[in-house]
């Protein structure tokens, strides 16, 4: 299988190109958020206030790291990988808005955001789950930290990425999950098994 | 485990999940890093006779060593209020971590073991309080089974698979849930329950989960669990309780008997 590297800002083409069960790496910035980072983000939009960082283009990754603190105040990464992503999916909206392109996470999103990415021209990217030493070495340097306050897991990190992944296309912009595909055919076998 | 499971599978996407596992496993413990960035919530399991109490004040030596362990960027801090969600950024906290004794009259040795139980894998739970008709007894139990199915199917990607599962049968809601956790955060992963009812429904279980087509990390395939543990205790003649608890692959756990004359037992 051919490795297939793509480079972020993403375009809505680059997005729109990838299909379910490609396996694809990261190169560029990657943010990392979860629960109270959307909350803070979500918040911060609706009183009108400025975001730290510009999330068009951007990869966002469902993660919280473990991180050492360097003497001259600055972080570097011990390992880092996927939270479950579903937890996020109330934000479909504000993600799409934002002209974020790519969600990296592990377990899908559901029905909303699929919709929404066949709309927007966004995809859902699987890491291999609990493989947080393997992640780590594609990631250069954390490059920066907002919203420290809200603990080491909530906050926004920016990793700079050299070749992240294996990421497995989960969620694509034309209306296909393997989630719920895979699901769909779990239900039938179960009806088969136990009625 | 999951090289079993890596034999059994032909497709390339399940196949490159569990080799990046194995990787990640390997280089973890070269590199003395954490296999996961999630160091979950921890439970430290206790057990004793009248020969083998503590003596000593095991919450105070647990808490201080997760807070040590998190200086030391072995854990992520984790920890937070359960409403403001306030991160004390040490793994301190009321609760934590958790502790279930258990008193064994007679038990020579005093008995430890920390579990590290990931946090994704707790969207996957479930806990039903069935009545005898929805057994489906007449049924050979299908009701029951078709529940944990549809759980397992439900979860999906989210607990980490390939996962485990512990299911809690008997006593009231509080009693079914700590059995399905202590079921699959104590017991070995490939041990067989002495129970010959309870390993026929772990055997069976773990077969048709596995034929539902999963797979690792939720995106298809063979394994989607290595292991079905069942445990269960007596119940009032009116209720069916039953609880299942997910856990990730990295089964994240240590044991320690200690007996009274100075001698150690490390477990798993």
């Amino acid at each position: 299988m051919a490795e297939k590297i793509l480079n972020i800002p993403l375009s809505e083409q680059d997005v729109r190109d990838l299909r379910v069960g490609d396996v694809v790496y990261l190169k560029g910035r990657i943010f990392t958020s979860r629960d109270m980072g959307h909350f803070t983000v979500k918040k911060l939009m609706d009183e009108g206030k400025p975001l730290p960082v510009d999330f068009e283009g951007a990869a966002v990754f469902h993660a919280g790291p473990v991180v050492r603190k360097r003497e001259d105040g600055g972080y570097d990464l011990v390992v880092i990988g996927p939270t479950t992503s579903i937890r996020m999916e109330p934000y479909h909206k504000m993600v799409a808005d934002l002209k974020i392109r790519a969600i990296i996470g592990k377990g899908g999103l559901a029905e909303g955001s699929l919709k929404q990415f066949e709309e927007s021209g966004q995809v859902y990217l699987q890491a291999a789950p609990g493989c947080a030493v393997v992640l780590a070495e594609g990631v250069r340097r954390i490059e920066n930290v907002f919203f420290l306050e809200l603990g080491v897991p909530e906050a926004l990190w920016v990793l700079d990425a050299e070749k992240f992944g294996p990421l497995v296309v989960g969620m694509d912009a034309h209306g296909k999950s393997v989630y719920a595909e895979i699901r769909k055919e779990a239900d039938q076998r179960n009806a088969a098994l136990y009625g | 485990m999951l090289e079993g499971a890596l034999e059994r599978e032909s497709d390339e996407t399940p196949k490159s999940m569990l080799r990046a596992m194995l990787e990640n496993e390997k280089k973890a413990g070269e590199q003395g890093k954490p296999v996961c960035q999630s160091p979950g919530f921890p439970t430290v399991y206790v057990s004793f006779g009248d020969n083998s109490l503590p003596g000593q004040d095991l919450k105070k030596i647990w808490a201080e060593e997760l807070v040590r362990g998190t200086k030391n960027q072995l854990l992520r801090p984790s920890m937070v209020h359960p409403l403001t969600r306030v991160n004390p950024g040490d793994n301190s906290g009321t609760g934590v971590p958790n502790f279930e004794f258990d008193y064994n009259p007679g038990q020579e040795y005093l008995e430890m073991i920390v579990s590290f139980k990931g946090c994704g894998a707790e969207l996957a739970n479930a806990m039903q309080i069935f009545t005898v008709a929805k057994l489906e007894k007449d049924k050979n139990y299908a009701g029951l089974k078709r529940w944990v199915l549809d759980t397992v199917i439900k979860g999906g990607g989210k607990p980490c698979p390939p996962a485990a599962i512990g299911i809690g049968l008997g006593g009231q809601m509080d009693v079914a849930c700590k059995l399905a956790r202590k079921a699959v955060s104590v017991r070995r992963w490939d041990d067989v329950n002495p129970d010959p009812m309870y390993a026929e429904l772990e055997r069976e279980l773990l077969e048709n989960v596995n034929s539902l087509g999963i797979g690792p990390a939720g995106t298809g395939g063979k394994t989607t669990l290595l292991a079905v543990k069942v445990e269960g205790v007596s119940t009032h003649t009116a209720i069916a309780p039953a609880a299942i608890t997910f856990h990730c692959w990295t089964a994240r756990r240590a044991g320690i008997r200690l007996f009274p004359d100075g001698r150690e037992e490390r477990i798993f």
